[in-house]
């Protein structure tokens, strides 16, 4: 079930630049797409989920939590899924990057290899476990990544142009993870209108402003429109 | 030597980390200092053969291994030759070579995450005076799993100059190399702090 995203005129400044300027809106949906321009706002609204980004004005809220005063908690329950896969790995190993992500958390380490083992399998990369993570091509890395994220069983992801990198089959695979029911809330920015379309509501963001939010089909053709 | 392991069940693959980085250091240390003469470095080098084939790594492990560092062997072994007599300069080189083939054989047969993890609780009595273990493991870490990126970047850069008919100097190549490997580290660290690691 999707908890609620609460932003409550949220602005956020980067020395001369608003990069968001009064955002307000309460999102329940389970997939929320973002869609918007370069440098319209989306991705530093995606990143106020994770705590990577904070309010410079105003109220954020993701699932209860302030992720100015709980960046740790929010990041226990909220996973983040970059554009660029080699940028969110850590261990030189798939296997040792996917444990990762169970680090700290509690989790008995018999308990780390057979959860590890498990979610490389769904993920169709158990042949690569030992493998550098580094020399798997673009599309194993972003699953790798995802898969990375998954293990932790996020109550919410949030994924940055995560098939920005990919070929079509890659593409696909990304997106049939991110919209199974393993993921129980996804905010998903995109320069996909089709993905977008997919989503329960979309978010369109212009010059760090919310510009406007609803139904997807509405929103996505208005911005085809705009922009065709 | 990054991050060279090869999946086995070879005795030295069961040692748990922190034993075998001790028996491995030992006999590192043992040849450093001890072979003086042909015979005992002969049977240095008979021991560090043994270990690769214990290892399950073969003959041609061994080889794989030696290749590798071979510029760097013919490098040493010709300035040894220079100031040192053939004797002297034969053993040093030799030792150089068995000590950087036992270290690839830590490598080898063990897994980053078990070694760091035994680093990690060699260090924990330092953090009486806030020595942070699990930072420097990470930092380890890192740094085996980000060199081959960077060496990617310098690939990259170079064909990009290739493919454009020009030849890299030390301008052109070392500042978008230096911007990339910024970028990379921004980018980095915000996916660290994504996954939970607090900056």
């Amino acid at each position: 079930m999707a908890g609620t995203i609460d932003f409550d005129r949220v602005g956020v400044r980067f020395g001369e630049f608003d990069a968001l300027r009064d955002v307000s809106v309460t999102l329940t949906q389970a997939r929320i797409g973002v869609i918007g321009l370069n440098g319209s706002g989306k991705s530093t609204f995606a990143r106020m989920l994770n705590a990577l980004v904070l309010p410079g004005e105003g109220e954020v809220r993701v699932h209860g939590l302030d992720p100015s005063a709980d960046a740790a908690k929010v990041r226990q329950i909220a996973g983040f899924v970059f554009a660029n896969p080699d940028a969110q790995i850590i261990m030189p190993t798939v296997a040792e990057d996917v444990a990762f992500s169970l680090r700290g958390r509690g989790v008995p380490k018999p308990e780390i290899a057979d959860r590890v083992a498990r979610e490389l399998e769904v993920f169709g990369l158990s042949a690569l476990a030992d493998a550098p993570a580094h020399e798997l091509s673009g599309g194993q890395k972003q699953l790798l990544a995802l898969c990375a994220v998954l293990i932790t069983r996020p109550e919410l992801v949030i994924a940055d142009e995560p098939t920005a990198l990919l070929d079509a089959r890659n593409r696909r695979l990304i997106i049939d993870h991110l919209f199974s029911e393993r993921v129980p809330q996804l905010v998903l920015i995109t320069h996909d209108l089709d993905l977008a379309s997919r989503c329960d509501v979309v978010l369109r963001f212009e010059n760090g402003r919310l510009l406007e939010h609803g139904d997807p089909a509405d929103i996505v053709a208005r911005y085809a429109e705009a922009y065709a | 030597m990054i991050s060279l392991y090869r999946p086995g069940n070879s005795p030295l693959h069961r040692l748990p980390a922190g034993r075998k980085l001790l028996l491995i250091g030992a006999l590192i240390l043992a040849i450093s200092i001890y072979p003086h003469t042909l015979w005992t470095l002969g049977a240095s080098a008979a021991i560090v053969v043994a270990a690769f084939l214990i290892a399950g790594q073969g003959l041609r492990g061994l080889w794989r291994q030696t290749r590798v560092v071979l510029p760097l062997i013919v490098f040493t072994a010709v300035f040894q030759l220079i100031f040192l007599p053939w004797m002297s300069a034969t053993i040093t080189t030799v030792r150089i070579l068995l000590v950087i083939l036992l270290a690839a054989l830590i490598s080898l047969t063990t897994q980053t995450s078990a070694m760091l993890d035994a680093i990690e609780r060699a260090l924990t009595p330092l953090s009486r005076i806030g020595v942070r273990a699990d930072r420097i493991a990470l930092l380890l870490a890192l740094t085996i799993t980000v060199i081959p990126v960077i060496i990617s970047f310098a690939r990259d850069i170079i064909t990009a100059h290739r493919a454009r008919g020009v030849r890299p100097g030390p301008r052109t190549f070392v500042v978008p190399l230096l911007v990339q490997t910024m970028r990379f580290a921004d980018e980095l660290g915000e996916a660290l702090n994504a996954r939970g690691v607090r900056s």
